[in-house]
C-alpha cells in the first residue's frame, strides 16, 4: 500500500529559469555546488524564452526499475519514490538510457548514477522555488489548480458571451 | 588555502596562457570581482596607455561568491581602461556566465595583446583554448552565442560576446550574455573588438566546495526570505526594473527631451504597466525571468508586438530603456522603445549611451547646431521615432558623418561638432547620465558627479533618499558597520549628511560587486535588504573565509581608493568638466519646469554642491584636490601600489 | 541557526508597510489609501492626483500622474516660486 502520495509537480510555465533548484539540490545531496550533480535540471531554449525543469516523475511502472539488470532500482512506498540501492548498482547506466524524461544522470566524478529522492520528504527545490514552478503535492490534487484555472476561464468566457447575447 | 578558482593571464598576441592561484591574503584585501579587477588594472597597465592598443588589459571576472550557495551570485565584472572616457572602464552584468566561469575553474581573466585574426576563448574545466572566430565574426550578439554552442556541440555553454558594434569599435559597445544581460557602461565591447576577441565561452563541470553546506543552505533561505518578503521585490518581480518609472516620472525625476524637461508627460504607452501587458499578451501571465539563483526575477520575456521586428523574442526592457528611447528622445511609444531595445541588444551597444547620444544630437539639431547636411538629410527632431531607430543603425555601422561621429562618444563628438554643443551634453568624465534628473535631489547629484566610471547611478546612489525614511531608520542603516554620528536627514532636498550616504553606498555597491551578487539584493531600492553583516555570514558559510563586516567595508574602501588612483593617474582633475567630479552647468543654471510642486523650480546650488564634494573627499580620505592623502594610503595598505603581487 | 540573533536588515523588517502607498510629491509623502480596485487617487495633503495600478488585489501602486491636474499644480507652484524670488 502506497503510504506517501506526494510527488513533485512541475508547472514549467511558472519557471523563471533561475536554476536555484539545481544549486540547492547539489548542495543538499553532495555538499558542493555543481549543476551536473543536480537531480533536477532546467532545460532551456533561451532563444525563445522557454524554461522547463525536468526531474524524476517517480513512475508507477518505471522503465528504470524494469530495465535494471541488477535489480538495484525499486519503489519505496513509504517515501513515494523510486530509489537506487547503491550496494546492488553495477553502474551500467541502463536506467539513464531508458528513462523517458532524461531524469537519471551519471556523474563522471563519482562514477555513479543519481536520481531525485524527494529529499526524503522535504524537497529543497520546492522549498526554494518562490514562484512555485516546482511544488510537492498529493497525486490526487495534481489536476486541481489547472482545473480551477480552466473552469474560471470558462466561466468568464460564458459571462462575456452572455453579455454579448443580451446586447 | 586558496579557493579552487584561479586567475588566467592570456596574451592574444603570443597565444601564451598562464594560470595562477589567487592567494588568500589578496582575497582579504580586495575580495574578488570588481575590487580585485581594479587592483589588476592598476597593476597591469602603464600610465597613459591607449585604450585601443594591445597594451590595454581586459579583465573579466566572477565575484568571490560566484556559483556558491548564496543568493544571486550571477554577476560578471568587466574592466579595462575605457575607450569612451580614457579613465576607468568598468561594467557589471547578470545572467549565467559568471557561475559557469567559476565551475570551469576560473574567477579572473587578464587578457592583453591583440589576436592576429578574430578569435574567441573557450574555457572548460581548467582548460583555455584560443579558437578561430571566422564563423561568428559579424554576427549579432544572440546569433554568436547560438553559433558557438553549435560549433562546440554543447547547449550549456555560456558566452560573453560582442555584437557588430564592438567590431566597428563603437566607443560604447557593450559585452553581452544571454538575450539581454549586458555589461553596458564604458565601452568594454569596444575593447574586445580592438583585441579581435569576439567572445569568451565557458563551460564548467567542476565542483565548487561549500565550507558549511547545511548552514549555507539555511542562511540562503533566510536571506532570500528577507528580500522576497519586501514590497519592492514584489513590485520589481512583477513589473521589472521599469517599476521605478511610476515614482520618478510622477514627481519629476526623469529627463525628457535630453535635459529640457524633468518629466515625460502623457507617456502612458511606455509605462511599466503597459510593457507588462505586452509581455502578458505575447508570453503569458508567467513571463518574468531571473538570473542565476535569483528569486527577484526582474526581467520580462516578451515578443515585439508590432513594428519592423514584430514577433521577435526579446527580454527586458529595463528602466533605462524607457528613458533612453522614450523620455530623452521624446518618443513615447512602446513599439519604438521595444524596437530600439531589440536593436541595441542585437548590435551590442549600451542602451543608455546610445539613447543619450541621439537625444543630445536631437537637441543640437533643433537648435541648429547640427545641420541637415551633417545628418545626411535625417530630420533628427525630438519625437521622430523613425529617425531615432535609423540613427541607432547608423551608429552601429558608423554610417554617414553623424553615425561615425556619435559612435566615438560624447566628448570626441562634441569636439567634432563644435560650437557650443558640449554645453548640452549631460555627462560626467565623458560618459552620459541615465535619464534621471537629479536637480531636485542633491544626494543623487553628488553621486553622479563623483562616480568612478563617469556619470552613473550604480556606483554610489543613495536611491532610498527619496523614501523619506525616519531618521532613526537611516541611522541604523548608515552607521553600520562603521560608526557615524554626523548629520543625516530624511529630507531629500537638503545638502547636509548626504556625502556620508553617498560614501556608504559607494562602499556597499563596491562590496556587492566584489562578492558578485546583485545590487537588488542590498540597500539600493530596498532599505531593509541585507548588507555587510549578512555578507560576513554568507562568505563564511560558503567559502570558510573569515571576514568581519568591517573587513568587508575596509576592502570595499580599498577597492574604491584604487579606482581613484587609476583615474588620477589617467588624468582625473577635480573640477575638469571632461575628466573631473563636476556636473554639466545645466544642473546649476536651468530650473526644473515640471513635476511635483516640491520639484518645480529646483536646481542644484553650486556652492553647497562643492561643499558636499569637500565633505565626501574627507570621508574618503582625499585632499581638496581629490587625491588620497599619504596617511589614507598607509591606513589602507596601498602606499606601495602598484605592488605587482598578482 | 534559528536562534541566531537577527541582523539590522531583519530588525528593520517591522518598518515595512504593505498595501499602503504614499503621495509621490517628495515633500508631501501623504498617506494614500485607495479603495480596492480604485483607478484614481487624490492626495488629501497636496491635491496631486494619481492613476493607480494594482499589483495584486491587496497591493496598489501609483502608475503615474493624472496629467492635466498635476501639470496645473506644477505651473501654479512654479509661478509662485518665481514671484517669491
Amino acid at each position: 500500500m502506497q503510504k506517501n502520495n506526494k510527488i513533485l509537480k512541475i508547472d514549467y510555465e511558472k519557471c523563471t529559469g533561475c536554476r536555484l533548484c539545481e544549486l540547492v539540490c547539489a548542495v543538499k545531496h553532495d555538499r558542493v555546488s555543481n549543476p551536473i550533480r543536480s537531480r533536477i535540471r532546467v532545460i532551456k531554449w533561451e532563444s525563445e524564452g522557454i524554461y522547463v525543469p525536468v526531474s524524476c516523475q517517480q513512475c508507477e511502472d518505471a522503465p528504470c526499475v524494469l530495465g535494471c539488470p541488477a535489480k538495484a532500482l525499486s519503489r519505496n512506498d513509504d517515501l513515494g519514490r523510486v530509489e537506487i540501492d547503491y550496494n546492488k548498482c553495477i553502474g551500467c547506466r541502463t536506467c539513464v538510457s531508458v528513462c523517458p524524461f532524461g531524469a537519471m544522470h551519471f556523474v563522471d566524478a563519482d562514477r555513479k548514477v543519481i536520481k531525485c529522492d524527494l529529499c526524503d520528504g522535504d524537497p529543497q527545490c520546492v522549498r526554494f522555488c518562490d514562484v512555485e514552478a516546482v511544488s510537492f503535492v498529493e497525486t490526487k490534487d495534481l489536476g486541481l489548480e489547472k482545473g480551477r484555472e480552466a473552469a474560471r476561464r470558462l466561466q468568464a468566457a460564458g459571462k462575456k458571451a452572455g453579455t454579448l447575447l443580451e446586447a | 588555502m586558496a579557493l579552487n578558482r584561479k586567475i588566467a593571464y592570456i596574451d592574444l598576441t603570443t597565444g601564451d596562457i598562464q594560470v595562477k592561484p589567487i592567494p588568500i591574503e589578496i582575497r582579504k584585501r580586495f575580495i574578488g570581482g570588481r575590487g580585485l579587477d581594479a587592483y589588476l588594472l592598476y597593476n597591469h597597465t602603464e600610465k597613459g596607455v591607449d585604450p585601443l592598443s594591445p597594451d590595454n588589459v581586459l579583465l573579466i571576472s566572477a565575484g568571490l561568491l560566484a556559483a556558491t550557495c548564496a543568493s544571486a551570485t550571477t554577476r560578471t565584472h568587466v574592466m579595462a581602461k575605457s575607450p569612451l572616457t580614457g579613465l576607468l572602464g568598468s561594467t557589471n552584468m547578470g545572467g549565467f556566465f559568471a557561475p559557469e566561469l567559476a565551475w570551469a575553474g576560473f574567477h579572473h581573466l587578464v587578457i592583453r595583446g591583440k589576436a592576429e585574426k578574430p578569435c574567441y576563448l573557450f574555457i572548460h574545466d581548467g582548460e583555455i583554448e584560443i579558437r578561430d572566430a571566422k564563423n561568428i565574426w559579424g554576427r549579432s550578439t544572440t546569433e554568436t552565442q547560438w553559433a558557438i554552442r553549435e560549433e562546440l556541440n554543447d547547449p550549456e555553454v555560456k558566452s560573453l560576446v560582442i555584437g557588430p558594434a564592438g567590431e566597428t569599435l563603437v566607443r560604447f559597445a557593450n559585452v553581452m550574455t544571454g538575450i539581454k544581460d549586458s555589461g553596458g557602461r564604458t565601452g568594454m565591447g569596444c575593447i574586445m573588438g580592438s583585441k579581435n576577441l569576439k567572445a569568451v565561452a565557458a563551460r564548467g563541470t567542476t565542483d565548487i566546495s561549500i565550507a558549511y553546506p547545511e548552514e549555507a543552505l539555511e542562511f540562503n533561505k533566510r536571506f532570500i526570505d528577507q528580500i522576497a518578503s519586501s514590497k519592492v521585490n514584489q513590485t520589481q518581480g512583477t513589473l521589472g526594473t521599469p517599476f521605478i518609472w511610476g515614482a520618478t516620472n510622477s514627481w519629476g525625476g526623469v529627463r525628457a527631451r535630453n535635459f529640457q524637461y524633468n518629466q515625460c508627460e502623457y507617456a502612458d504607452d511606455i509605462e511599466p504597466e503597459r510593457i507588462d501587458e505586452i509581455a502578458t499578451e505575447t508570453m503569458g501571465p508567467h513571463h518574468m525571468a531571473g538570473c542565476f539563483g535569483c528569486q527577484v526575477h526582474c526581467r520580462a520575456r516578451y515578443k515585439l508586438p508590432s513594428g519592423p521586428y514584430a514577433g521577435k523574442y526579446d527580454e527586458g526592457p529595463e528602466y533605462t530603456a524607457l528613458g533612453a528611447f522614450g523620455a530623452m528622445p521624446d518618443c513615447r511609444n512602446a513599439e519604438t522603445v521595444l524596437t530600439c531595445n531589440y536593436l541595441v541588444n542585437q548590435y551590442g551597444m549600451d542602451v543608455l549611451e546610445t539613447g543619450a547620444m541621439i537625444s543630445w544630437a536631437m537637441e543640437l539639431f533643433e537648435l541648429g547646431i547640427l545641420t541637415s547636411e551633417q545628418t545626411d538629410g535625417l530630420e533628427l527632431r525630438f519625437g521622430n521615432d523613425e529617425a531615432l531607430i535609423e540613427m541607432i543603425s547608423r551608429i552601429c555601422s558608423r554610417k554617414g558623418w553623424l553615425g561615425d561621429t556619435l559612435a566615438d562618444g560624447g566628448i570626441p563628438a562634441s569636439e567634432k561638432i563644435g560650437k557650443n554643443s558640449f554645453d548640452y551634453l549631460v555627462q560626467v568624465k565623458g560618459m552620459n547620465n541615465l535619464h534621471s534628473d537629479e536637480r531636485g535631489t542633491p544626494a543623487l547629484a553628488l553621486n553622479v558627479a563623483t562616480a568612478s566610471r563617469g556619470s552613473d547611478h550604480l556606483r554610489s546612489r543613495p536611491a532610498i533618499d527619496l523614501y523619506h525614511l525616519p531618521e532613526q531608520v537611516l541611522r541604523k542603516i548608515y552607521s553600520n558597520p562603521v560608526p557615524y554620528d554626523g548629520p543625516l536627514s530624511s529630507d531629500h532636498t537638503v545638502y547636509e549628511g548626504k556625502p556620508w550616504q553617498v560614501f556608504w553606498q559607494e562602499n556597499c555597491y563596491m562590496a556587492v560587486d566584489c562578492l558578485g551578487i546583485c545590487k537588488y539584493h542590498t540597500v539600493f531600492l530596498g532599505p531593509t535588504h541585507p548588507n555587510f553583516e549578512d555578507w560576513a555570514k554568507v562568505i563564511h558559510y560558503n567559502t570558510g573565509l573569515e571576514f568581519t563586516p568591517k573587513d568587508i567595508w575596509d576592502a570595499a574602501v580599498r577597492g574604491n581608493t584604487i579606482e581613484r588612483l587609476f583615474n588620477l593617474r589617467e588624468g582625473l582633475t577635480r573640477n575638469d568638466l571632461q575628466k573631473g567630479d563636476m556636473l554639466n552647468h545645466r544642473y546649476f543654471d536651468e530650473p526644473c519646469l515640471r513635476g511635483a510642486p516640491d520639484v518645480v523650480g529646483r536646481k542644484i546650488d553650486k556652492d553647497k554642491f562643492i561643499q558636499m564634494i569637500d565633505e565626501l573627499y574627507e570621508h574618503k580620505g582625499l585632499d581638496k584636490d581629490g587625491v588620497p592623502k599619504p596617511e589614507t594610503l598607509k591606513k589602507q595598505g596601498l602606499e606601495g601600489e602598484p605592488s605587482h603581487r598578482l | 541557526m534559528a536562534n541566531e540573533e537577527i541582523s539590522t536588515a531583519e530588525a528593520l523588517r517591522k518598518t515595512r508597510t504593505y498595501g499602503k502607498i504614499r503621495c509621490h510629491n517628495p515633500s508631501c509623502m501623504g498617506r494614500l489609501t485607495p479603495e480596492a480596485g480604485q483607478a484614481h487617487v487624490k492626495c488629501p495633503e497636496c491635491g496631486m492626483e494619481f492613476r493607480v495600478h494594482w499589483i495584486r488585489p491587496d497591493f496598489p501602486r501609483i502608475r503615474g500622474p493624472v496629467w492635466e491636474v498635476n501639470r496645473k499644480i506644477a505651473e501654479e507652484a512654479l509661478k509662485k516660486k518665481e514671484k517669491d524670488q
